[in-house]
């Protein structure tokens, strides 16, 4: 139990770490702008009046450690700044297209463990015959493919030519539930790449565990098949599984980020992709610290499951 | 991993993709008049584009900056990825690991994507720009990979020899340890290649280290994306070649690995 804890307290604390560096690599990488965030910010028009006054709202005259410090202080208590474009707080932004941008995560992210586990056992327990070959060669054909590549194709046959679905999510607004066909498309989408590996994955630790000697074990005691491949080989298969489940969200979210534009879906990925064209720094700022430290977060939560799973894998930390 | 056949399907899928960009831009006449954009009439065999280009033209034109684009940031990722996981792996000084690894984990807990459209919002870049930042993210995990290899190989009594026979650093590194992670590093630099792949064309779709009207394929797709209902081949066509290109690559790779070395698990692209 206390190894257990010791463990759990350096991987929090390698968590917190991780915030902080994300937290002041965003900073940094603002502040290393050649000028400053005002010029950068009047882009090709740049009107000396303009820029003073970005420069007094952002107060780029105090040094920068003073900054960094509110900045930071401001991030605790949920202050992100101000916009520059539109000078409303950067926080309005993000509760504006945070509904969106959740909605799709947590469909994908509910639709995508089940599959990805059923298709890798469904893999491993035909291993080397056909289901199996064509399963895998599947998943290892989608598993590269960009995401607005093939969400493009989609939109094409589906619907262009067959006129099933809606080509775009305009004219549904935020409230997305209330429109399941927009989703459709946009979640198959952002399904694709995670499914793949994730399948990969499971086959592969299924079959490992399947042909351990304490499942031969298990079998000459007269326990169950079904028994064995689901209480005893799947838990073990699934903790690589849930390990590359955390790296899967750092393709959850550049895939949110392609989504949305393909689909125009107004979520966090639009509202950067806006941030990023304006050059308003403030709102890029913020969603990079809102992205990155769900990142973290979830790296962490994903290492927690995976030790659960199989204590003695030891994950990363 | 059993799939259907060796390398057969992948080279089929990848050589028209592969094809057109290396060749295509030899292949292109001179430029002809601009038409009006989105239009199907039968001087251009794929209609035109968005701003009335030949869509035949800009596909064969295209490809060559994806391909070249990629090849270029995986080069460079490994022009930082060699030195530094074989100066880890080799060193006896624990504290030069720790500061040359432990920024790496950071690195990694940020979204690749994330990452390419903060520093794109601070430095818009060219397409040098681009490979530099694709070559900047994926790094961090290649130099792991190279770490892990080589400090494997760097532990064996050949080494120990080596050293104090009083080779060099050099012949050390390069000729005897560079030498046994060869096959490690080939396997990672496909899956590497595939990884860098996707980041350039979404970047390119996203828009950052490309002109808004360069010949592109991931470009042509967002562009053209407006006149989809119209005349869907401007999209279509560019979205199957990246399709074919990154499909194919990884079919390949694969069965490379599969002939080459012992199944790696938890890979990552």
């Amino acid at each position: 139990m206390n190894a257990l804890r010791s463990w759990i307290a350096r991987r929090l604390l390698l968590g917190v770490l991780q915030t902080a560096a994300v937290v002041l690599l965003v900073f940094g990488l603002t502040e290393a702008l050649p000028g400053d965030a005002a010029v950068a910010f009047a882009g090709d028009q740049p009107d000396p009046q303009r820029i003073a006054a970005v420069r007094e709202a952002m107060g780029l005259d105090r040094p920068a450690h003073e900054r960094l410090t509110d900045w930071v202080v401001g991030l605790l208590h949920g202050d992100f700044g101000t916009s520059l474009t539109s000078g409303r707080p950067v926080a309005g932004f993000l509760a504006d297209g945070f509904g969106p941008t959740l909605l799709l995560a947590t469909l994908t992210v509910l639709i995508l463990v089940p599959v990805s586990v059923g298709l890798g056992v469904l893999a491993a327990r035909h291993e080397g015959r056909l289901t199996d070959r064509l399963i895998s060669s599947a998943t290892l054909g989608v598993y590269a493919v960009p995401e607005f590549a093939l969400g493009v194709l989609l939109v094409s046959v589906f619907a262009l030519r067959l006129g099933w679905l809606p080509p775009t999510a305009v004219g549904y607004g935020t409230d997305l539930l209330a429109h399941p066909a927009a989703l459709v498309l946009p979640v198959l989408v952002l399904l694709a790449r995670p499914v793949c590996s994730l399948a990969r994955l499971v086959r592969a630790g299924m079959i490992d565990a399947l042909a351990a000697p304490w499942t031969a074990h298990a079998r000459r005691y007269g326990i169950p098949g079904a028994r064995i491949r689901y209480g005893h080989a799947l838990p073990n298969a699934l903790a690589p599984a849930t390990q590359q489940l955390a790296r899967t969200i750092d393709w959850l979210l550049c895939g949110v980020i392609v989504v949305e534009a393909l689909y125009v879906i107004p979520g966090l990925g639009t509202v950067l992709m806006n941030a990023v064209a304006d050059r308003d720094i403030p709102v890029v700022q913020g969603l990079a610290v809102v992205f990155g430290v769900a990142t973290v977060l979830l790296n962490l939560g994903a290492d927690l499951v995976t030790h659960r799973l199989a204590p003695r894998s030891g994950a990363a930390a | 991993m059993k799939r259907l056949g060796g390398y057969g399907p992948g080279t089929a899928v990848v050589a028209v993709p592969l094809g057109i960009a290396l060749a295509g831009p030899l292949l292109v006449g001179e430029p002809t008049a601009r038409a009006a954009s989105f239009t199907l009439d039968a001087g251009h065999r794929l209609g035109t584009d968005f701003v009335g280009r030949d869509v035949v033209q800009q596909v064969l034109l295209g490809g060559r900056p994806v391909v070249l684009v990629a090849l270029a940031a995986t080069v460079l990722v490994y022009l930082v990825a060699l030195p530094v996981g074989l100066a880890c792996a080799l060193t006896h000084r624990r504290w030069l690991e720790e500061v040359l690894m432990r920024p790496l984990d950071v690195l990694l807990a940020v979204p690749s994507l994330l990452m390419i459209l903060l520093v794109a919002a601070a430095f818009p870049p060219g397409k040098a720009g681009l490979a530099l930042l694709v070559a900047f993210v994926s790094a961090p995990d290649a130099t792991r990979i190279v770490r892990a290899a080589a400090a494997e190989a760097a532990s064996r009594p050949a080494v120990e020899a080596l050293r104090m026979q009083g080779e060099s650093w050099w012949r050390l590194a390069v000729g005897y340890v560079g030498r046994s992670i060869l096959r490690t590093l080939a396997a990672d630099a496909g899956i590497r290649l595939t990884g860098v792949l996707y980041l350039v064309a979404t970047a390119a779709f996203l828009g950052i280290g490309v002109a808004p009207d360069a010949a592109d394929w991931a470009v042509m797709v967002d562009r053209n994306r407006t006149g989809l209902i119209v005349q869907p081949w401007a999209v279509v066509v560019p979205a199957l070649l990246i399709v074919a290109l990154t499909m194919g690559g990884n079919l390949l790779v694969d069965a490379a690995m599969e002939r080459r070395t012992p199944v790696r698990k938890g890979r990552r692209t």
